[in-house]
């Protein structure tokens, strides 16, 4: 097999990995980032409603950044690490500043600052955003930024497959070249997994169709734990029927739901902050009300923007409108958007601490949405993960710089293992009959849209449990139709839907064995958040079809748990 | 506020290229509702019926920039069009899906962008702020009205239908073509960017290369209009020490419009190639225009239009 030496490989060139990447090159270390596709069609180029900043001299003037860590902490319902939220408030303005010299077109007050708006779960307005497409416009500044330095190779277009570890210390990547299915080891003294979400595993999810949940199941395989992996979260206001994000900004901006009859309900479940109670509140009180017969023939509600106006709509929440418009032929100046639930952000995540750093294995680092800080707990505030992915994407940098300062090289010779990973991979390409990796994906997402969903139940789980161990056995007979090597998506579709099982099987039997209610997690058997024994985190491991489970400790530092209240 | 769903068959031509088989046509068969945007009727055609279907897409909501491809002839967005819209817009249920246009296809409808990334990168697409803005020592505040402007022009998604629909692209190697004249012009004109001179030197010369068709104007799915990125990059030419050939010819073209409007109310395509291009070079044209039998439109003798006097007024902008 062929190879290359980099000192760094970041897997994902998503605002994440971009950030880290930039960071490490710039301290003159050779980095490789490897992306299923182009930097700027990563995941990231989807975020609408914004980036919330702490910003002195641009804030209200009551705010500061202990109130914007604690509204993150409850938010959380009181499984975020508190020394992460505080760090994630305290630089949030420097990035916001950062990226604005960079050349972000930020929308400005009046006088050139940068504007703000409300967001979900926020005490004061806190949110940074460029019109509705936030998520783009950060991702085509780094981008731009990154490959500017000149001193990073991009290999866009190739799938990365295996992590390469020896007893302590990772030592590389295997990745295909997508265009000839060429697979090529990354020999790296340090990797960066900032490969993004999974919401693929769910029948309806808000999330690009590449996010398969690849860097989670690589570090599963590779031995190193997941943090959290039960805590899904779902974004109460999807477009109704393609589940295309109608941003929660249109909440900040004023949009009020509505049920069938026209009430606002939210009044019945978040009395205080209405509208703009965080996401897993609004979410389950929508499903609420379609099942108590107070939603739409289909299952979806109203949301109501045509008090703002039309101007105001156009402007601010252009992309709404526009998605209204055309996916659902809705006018939102004049009607009522239809929206429910669906799949929107992972929480759980490849285990690190607020450097980046795993502790299962030497030299692998984590950033982004692959990886659990934790900042987000049990459920993320709206406009926090843009703001995580590059404060931690740059923190996570600065730690691999000083890792790569003290490392030395090892004695070992891990070729084989590469290889081994290409004879995996290469599996599904041999076998000459069985099922399509499309009939396995398509029950996946099924089974955990309902099963393992907005509402859980100890049965529904446990069924979940086993239809992914079947779907697992049924795995092992997938093969590969198309024989060309060219482009062959549907050999990296087998290979994604590999991660996706070992993934949901994680998420499934973790999700059972937390017998409490906490932020995304609503067990309709334990409804209650249960602090005696559940204030913990969960670490979990995959062996073979087994899931181990551990726990650590959730970090305090300046806040108590207290109840939950909107 | 029910929404009304409609279920239809549709059938999808889809051009199939390889490498070993060349190109052919594939059917398929499939059963859609009024929200079914092709992308997802792709994505159902790959996960049950046929796994061998190439083709990119990623966010399914137009900003990423993956999913351009022919439909029914049309360069557009996949998950930007529905299925049963374009069945009513053109009175059909066969519907054909093909790669863009201008690039190398790879395999069925992924092509090679190679061309159209070079292209971006030409134009230095970032922005090169002052060394105070950098450190954070000084603020360089955006006026609303210029981030509004700006932001028109960022919105461009790399999706590259302007550059596969683009006639000048395809003439004309020097020409940058639509999509980085766009990014060039947004970064040309922000107020904080340092390196406004070498942009010039990279950007002008190649704008009087556009020929105004406005294919990249209707096409663009973001509506950005990179012509209208051209036009203002135009207007910097007044300010451009050294002046390419090609500057020159196109000023003297514009003069010569304006000329002709002023004195007659009317363009007078012969008297405007006279000007512009001299009498060698309109020679040239003309043998041209014979021989694709457009020389009887450059011949007409233009009579001055009656309110002429009006006509002059506003020319002098009065
Ligand atoms: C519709 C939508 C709207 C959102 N809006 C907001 C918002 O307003 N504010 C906010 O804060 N957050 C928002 N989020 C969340 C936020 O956008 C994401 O969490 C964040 O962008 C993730 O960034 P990332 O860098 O971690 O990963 P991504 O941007 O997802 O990048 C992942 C990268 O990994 C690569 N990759 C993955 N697997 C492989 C593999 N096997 N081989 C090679 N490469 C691989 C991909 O190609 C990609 O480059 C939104 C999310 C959605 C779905
Ligand atoms: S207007 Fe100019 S840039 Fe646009 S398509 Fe026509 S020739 Fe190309
Ligand atoms: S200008 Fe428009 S059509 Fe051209 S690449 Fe950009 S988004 Fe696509
Ligand atoms: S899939 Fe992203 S633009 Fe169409």
């Amino acid at each position: 097999m062929e190879k290359v030496n980099y000192d760094v490989v970041v897997v994902g060139a998503g605002l994440a990995g971009l950030m880290a990447s930039h960071e490490i090159a710039s301290a003159g270390y050779s980095v490789a980032v490897i992306s299923k596709v182009f930097p700027t069609r990563s995941h990231s180029s989807s975020a609408e409603g914004g980036i919330a900043a702490y910003i002195e001299g641009n804030s209200d003037p009551n705010d500061n950044p202990d109130y914007m860590a604690y509204d993150t902490i409850k938010g959380g319902d009181y499984l975020v690490d508190q020394d992460a939220a505080e760090l994630l408030s305290y630089k949030s303005g420097e990035i916001v500043r950062t990226l604005e010299s960079w050349g972000t077109l930020f929308n400005r007050q009046p006088d050139g600052r940068v504007a703000v708006r409300y967001f979900g779960g926020q005490t004061y307005p806190r949110t940074r955003f460029v019109g509705d497409k936030t998520g783009m416009a950060l991702l085509h500044t780094v981008y731009e930024r990154t490959s500017g330095l000149g001193k990073v190779d991009f290999y866009f277009e190739w799938f990365a497959w295996e992590l390469i570890r020896d007893d302590s210390r990772v030592r590389g990547v295997v990745a295909f070249d997508m265009r000839n299915m060429v697979p090529v080891f990354f020999k790296a003294k340090a990797v960066v997994m900032a490969s993004g979400g999974m919401g693929m595993l769910y029948k309806h999810s808000t999330n690009s169709y590449i996010n398969t949940g690849d860097g989670y199941a690589m570090a599963l395989r590779a031995r190193v734990a997941l943090k959290d992996p039960e805590f899904v979260q779902f974004h109460p206001t999807a477009l109704y029927p393609s589940d295309i994000l109608i941003s929660e900004a249109a909440r900040g901006e004023g949009g009020i739901l509505r049920n069938n009859k026209g009430e606002r309900f939210m009044a019945r479940y978040a009395p205080k902050k209405l509208d703009l109670a965080p996401r897993d509140i609004a979410s389950r009180a929508i499903l609420t009300e379609v099942k108590e017969g107070r939603g739409f023939p289909g299952g979806y509600v109203g949301l109501d923007l045509t008090h703002l106006g039309e101007e105001y709509i156009k402007e601010r929440l252009a992309l709404a409108y526009e998605a209204a418009k055309s996916f659902a032929g809705i006018d939102a100046t004049k009607e009522m958007i239809p929206v429910r639930p669906a799949q929107h952000y992972y929480m759980g995540g490849i285990d690190v601490d607020i450097t980046g750093r795993n502790p299962d294995l030497i030299g692998l680092f984590a950033a982004g949405e692959a990886a659990c800080v934790s900042v987000h707990g049990a459920n993320r505030l709206g406009s926090n993960s843009l703001l995580e992915t590059l404060v931690f994407g740059r923190e996570t940098g600065r730690a691999v710089v000083e890792f790569l300062r003290s490392y030395s090289e090892p004695s070992s010779d891990i070729d084989k293992e590469a290889e081994k990973a290409e004879q995996t991979a290469y599996d599904v390409v041999k076998r000459e009959s069985g099922v399509h990796f499309g009939e396995v994906v398509n029950k996946l997402r099924e089974v955990m849209w309902e099963d393992v969903g907005v509402f859980r139940t100890e049965d529904g789980m446990k069924n979940a449990v086993s239809e992914i161990m079947k779907l697992r056995d049924m795995a092992k007979d997938t093969y590969v139709l198309d024989k060309s090597k060219v482009y062959n998506t549907e050999f990296y579709n087998a290979l994604e839907m590999k991660n996706m099982l070992d993934l949901a099987l994680v998420i499934a039997v973790t999700a059972l064995n937390r017998k409490e209610s906490r932020g995304a997690h609503y067990r309709l058997d334990y409804p209650k958040r249960d602090d005696e024994n559940w204030l913990k985190h969960t670490i979990a491991y995959l062996r073979g079809n087994t899931v181990e489970i551990t726990y650590k400790p959730v970090k305090m530092t300046k806040w108590k748990p207290e109840e939950r209240v909107y | 506020m029910s929404l009304q769903n409609e279920e239809m068959e549709v059938i999808i031509k889809v051009k199939r290229f390889s490498q070993d088989k060349g190109s052919w046509w594939q059917e398929y068969k499939l059963k859609v509702d009024r929200f079914t945007q092709f992308t997802e009727a792709l994505r159902r055609i790959k996960t049950e019926q046929d796994p061998t279907l190439a083709y990119r897409a990623a966010c399914h909501m137009a900003v990423c920039g993956s999913c351009g491809m022919k439909i029914n002839g049309e360069p557009r967005l996949a998950c930007k069009t529905l299925v049963i819209d374009t069945v009513k817009k053109y009175g059909s249920n066969v519907i054909t899906l093909e790669p863009m246009d201008y690039f190398t296809p790879v395999k069925d409808l992924v092509v090679n962008l190679d061309d159209f990334y070079e292209r971006m990168y030409k134009v230095k697409p970032r922005l090169y702020p002052s060394e105070e803005v950098l450190k954070g020592e000084a603020e360089h505040r955006l006026k609303p009205e210029d981030q509004r402007m700006l932001w028109k022009f960022a919105q461009c998604i790399w999706c590259g239908l302007c550059v596969s629909s683009c006639p000048s692209v395809r003439n004309d190697p020097e020409f940058l073509g639509p999509a980085a004249h766009a990014k060039g012009f947004r970064f040309l004109a922000d107020p904080r960017d340092t390196i406004t001179e070498e942009r010039e030197k990279i950007l002008l010369d190649s704008a009087w290369r556009c020929t105004y068709c406005y294919m990249c104007y209707n096409v663009c799915p973001r509506d950005v209009e990179p012509v209208t990125a051209i036009k203002k990059t135009r207007a910097y030419t007044k300010l451009a020490k050294v002046k390419s050939p090609v500057i020159e010819t196109g000023e003297k073209h514009t003069q010569a419009v304006f000329e002709s409007i002023f004195e007659s109310g009317k363009l007078e395509e012969a008297k405007v190639y006279l000007s512009t291009y001299g009498v060698i070079g309109s020679l040239r044209d003309m043998i041209y225009l014979l021989q694709s039998g457009k020389l009887k439109y450059a011949l007409v003798k233009e009579k001055p239009v009656e309110n002429i006097s009006e006509v002059r007024k506003i020319l002098r902008g009065e």
